[in-house]
């Protein structure tokens, strides 16, 4: 149950996308979202969607991993298509009943829309799916360095989300053992009013919390006696290097931009 | 002999079973735990010690085979799991992570509330339990998390304890302690066993622990049931041990050599005693020669 949680997700492989630097993938991904709001009509976005399947393709990434994060959202995605279909009154009345009409332009906008939230979702799981998260955190750090300028704290941030992202499956693990050792004493989890199964969880937060100060206090004295204190001057184990296949995927996805904005030119939009 | 309280038959146990990165944890167990007795249970790192305690309270169920409590199937009533529980006390590793009332009284009291015991019954296994694992009523009121590393050990102990279970299974219950520590919570099993006359499971790395404590060794190998015997029967088989990276007592291991160096010993030798007198033999034995 706890143990499917899907933050951070790395899928282990050797591909081309696994390889690209994790700040340009970053800004592929920022730069797709921005094309696909871009998109007019169908052309454009059949474009983008074909991006999009190019690019799974590249990650060896299976489709089906793809689906499984499609799941969670599925709803919003459905809320977003049927709000469309009732609010957007364009091009002809297919079905009309007291103050509720449906038009062929809002079952249009409904699938535009739909298709949009697809590809925004699979772009940014490609992201996550081919980037080890501590590389991810990294690379964010790194975009976001010239903020040092207004006095932000960048490297400290990027630490923090990378201690956190470290820390997930030990605290599960952490869970796990709290919970069997509460069980043995008789803890009962399943049954009782919702208010009684709150009460149930305190055996294993209070134990939790103990421990993940105790570890955030281990954690801070290791660093201490590393010597580490903060970004200042900090070199890294593995330098990032923008390699020709990074240029070569920004001088594809600058194509397709151009490519987008020419058919939203030349085909009329629907949207 | 005693009767057996405790029994598993073929028990398996399978993570991720049918797929292909199945992990068999445990192989097919068959094992009798006799009423009144301390077993010890050795095995190393990963050999699935840990995974066949959590079948014995159904904490986990077995993909293949039985765990039978006074002969009865533990998983027959699932609904009936918890009153398991309380028949067989597990303390796992480091339990004292596991602590988390205001007070040491409170804390102890969990397990027996749980069961739904009366208050004053619940007040008087705390009492109880605490004599039993060495600390003083002043303990009470106290809060579980201004107590040294030892004490919060004996606490968490003591919770078990104060479920009164019939079999009592601690998970390397010395792990971490320093050396009077461990003498403490390993005396403090012995005394338990001796006044409560319950059976006591006790899992360790300590070879020289177990040996001064158990009257019989379950060893696990690889998820399988190695030795299942007399500590005497268990420790002659020196060198099968070593081979399986368990350490066997200093003792033990002087007679393997002077088994090597050609004198006729006994090899299944653990204790100061035992040795004396088998050196003695070998003496009178010598000057016969």
């Amino acid at each position: 149950m706890i143990t499917d949680i899907t933050i951070g997700q790395y899928y282990k492989t050797e591909s081309l996308v696994h390889r690209l630097d994790a700040r340009m993938k970053i800004i592929l991904t920022i730069l797709f979202v921005v094309i696909i709001f871009l998109c007019k009509n169908y052309l454009s976005l059949a474009l983008m969607a074909l991006l999009t399947v190019v690019s799974i393709l590249l990650s060896k990434v299976p489709f089906k991993m793809f689906l499984k994060s499609i799941k969670p959202l599925l709803l919003i995605i459905l809320i977003t298509a049927v709000l469309n279909i009732f609010y957007i009154h364009k091009g002809e009345v297919l079905f009309s009943w007291w103050k509720i009409s449906v038009t062929t332009g809002g079952l249009s906008t409904a699938l535009f829309m739909a298709v949009r939230i697809i590809c925004l979702i699979m772009s940014s799981s490609i992201l996550t799916y081919t980037t080890v998260p501590t590389l991810l955190t990294d690379a964010i750090e790194r975009l976001l360095s010239p903020l040092k300028v207004f006095h932000i704290q960048v490297h400290t941030l990027a630490m923090m989300m990378t201690l956190a992202l470290r820390f997930i499956p030990t605290l599960i693990e952490e869970i796990e053992r709290i919970t069997n050792a509460q069980k043995a004493r008789g803890a009962d989890f399943e049954s009782g009013s919702f208010l009684q199964r709150v009460k149930a969880m305190i055996p294993i937060l209070i134990p939790l919390f103990v421990s993940a100060f105790r570890r955030a206090y281990e954690l801070s004295f290791a660093m201490s006696c590393r010597c580490y204190h903060g970004g200042e001057g900090r070199t890294r184990m593995k330098q990032m290097r923008l390699r020709w296949p990074d240029f070569l995927a920004l001088g594809l996805f600058i194509c397709v931009m151009a490519g987008v904005i020419l058919l939203n030119h030349f085909f009329g939009a629907v949207i | 002999m005693e009767s057996i309280i405790l029994e598993t038959r073929h028990l398996t146990h399978t993570y991720a079973g049918g797929t292909s990165s199945a992990v068999t944890a445990i192989d097919d167990i068959s094992a009798a735990f006799y009423s009144g007795e301390i077993v010890g249970i050795i095995g190393h790192t990963g050999s699935g010690k840990s995974t066949f305690i959590e079948h014995l309270n159904g904490l986990l169920k077995g993909s293949n085979g039985v765990v039978l409590l006074e002969g009865k199937d533990i998983w027959a009533n699932k609904k009936e799991i918890r009153k398991v529980r309380f028949k067989v006390g597990v303390c796992f590793q480091y339990p004292e992570y596991q602590l988390f009332e205001e007070t040491v009284e409170k804390d102890i009291g969990f397990g027996p509330k749980n069961m739904g015991l009366s208050e004053e019954e619940i007040a008087r296994r705390v009492r109880t339990v605490l004599g039993y694992v060495g600390l003083n009523d002043s303990y009470l009121s106290k809060s579980p998390f201004d107590l040294s590393g030892g004490e919060k050990r004996r606490v968490a102990i003591a919770g078990i304890m104060a479920m009164e279970p019939q079999v009592l299974v601690l998970d390397e219950p010395s792990a971490g302690l320093d050396p009077r520590g461990r003498t403490k919570i390993l005396d403090l099993v012995r005394t338990y066993q001796k006044q409560t006359g319950c059976t006591v499971l006790l899992v360790s790395h300590s070879m020289e622990d177990v040996a001064g404590l158990a009257s019989r060794i379950f060893v696990m190998n690889k998820a399988k049931l190695a030795y299942f015997d007399t500590v005497a029967v268990v420790f002659s088989h020196a060198k099968a041990l070593e081979t399986m990276g368990l350490d066997i007592p200093q003792i033990t291991k002087l007679f393997e050599r002077l088994k090597e160096n050609g004198y006729d010993v006994d090899t299944g030798i653990y204790s100061v005693d035992a040795a004396h007198k088998e050196l003695l033999r070998l003496l009178e034995g010598g000057a016969r020669r």
